[in-house]
């Protein structure tokens, strides 16, 4: 580990890194997006009148529960290919 | 191939045009020849098209009177609807896939819910509701950046992210295989428009809070 060259360190540690957080980072989001849609079609079929304001207000959470999961993705294809740091080294 | 940052295609008077410019300039004359071709054929859909944004808007918030709202919020779902879209074309790359476009967009957003806000309450009284619990005004501070930036940081990643998926996948599976991405992204982006105009709509009815309804 000690005369490993920078370039090879890093890019070693990206492919790690980038591994560990896509499966956090797609599995969590989606735990709690099936939660929050199995509440809502638990509260349609108790009230099936108002399904037009769930199914909205279902709507505009999971896109904002899935963005975190899209600021991950984007963090992980910036590492994977436009990686700053590789440049960092001279 | 579309990068973090998108290429630059001309100069004009010494300053850079990048696709995605070009590609904001499309979207501009698709909306504008489509709406002279709709209205000189059948002019009632337009009609509809109009009535249908304006209940979206008055469902959600809880108006109904939105005339005063619904130039920003309807521009703002038609033409980033529009812009989504037009990455599926050959030569094109979403304009929204660019930071600054989206920046611009929340910055829009930003700016009008103050201004609405302004204008509805008057100026004193604006202040004073952000200030009326004093040890709440960092966090009501903190929290107007971080919508700004949520905002534009949502649109920007879904749609970079669907665009060099496709790419990708192009480069190992040419035919075939970026077909379903491309249709999931062109869902995702009629899906983010929505997604923007329904929050934009929700900042303004919390800065506006009038007690009729």
């Amino acid at each position: 580990m000690n005369n490993l060259e920078p370039q090879y360190l890093v890019t070693i540690v990206t492919i790690l890194v980038t591994g560990i957080g896509i499966i956090l980072g797609t599995a969590l989001p989606a735990i709690v997006e099936g939660r929050a849609v199995s509440k809502a079609l638990d509260s349609i079929s108790r009230q099936p009148e108002s399904a037009n304001e769930i199914r909205t207000t279902l709507l505009i959470s999971l896109a904002l529960l899935e963005s975190t999961a899209i600021y991950v993705l984007l963090v992980m294809l910036i590492l994977l290919f436009a990686n700053p740091l590789l440049d960092r080294f001279f | 191939m579309q990068t973090i940052s998108p290429q630059v295609v001309f100069l004009l008077f010494g300053l850079p045009v990048r696709n995605t410019v070009i590609a904001t300039w499309a979207a501009m004359g698709l909306i504008f020849c489509s709406v002279f071709l709709i209205n000189h054929f059948k002019p009632y859909l337009l009609e509809d098209l109009v009535n249908f944004i304006s209940n979206m808007i008055a469902g959600i918030m809880n108006l109904k009177h939105v005339e005063h709202y619904l130039p920003v919020l309807g521009t703002l779902v038609i033409f980033i609807a529009v812009a989504n879209s037009i990455g599926t074309l050959p030569i094109f790359s979403s304009p929204t896939s660019d930071l600054n476009s989206t920046v611009a967009l929340a910055l829009v957003v930003f700016f009008s819910v103050h201004y609405y806000g302004i204008r509805s309450k008057g100026f004193k009284k604006y202040l004073k509701e952000f200030a009326s619990p004093i040890f709440l005004l960092p966090l009501e501070i903190i929290s107007q950046f971080s919508r700004t930036i949520s905002l534009s940081l949502r649109l920007f990643g879904n749609i970079l992210s669907g665009e060099l998926i496709a790419a990708i996948v192009f480069s190992l599976i040419p035919l075939f295989m970026p077909l379903p991405l491309m249709g999931l992204s062109l869902l995702i982006g009629l899906l983010q428009a929505y997604v923007f105009m329904a929050l934009s709509s929700l900042y303004i009815a919390s800065a506006i809070e009038v007690s009729d309804l």
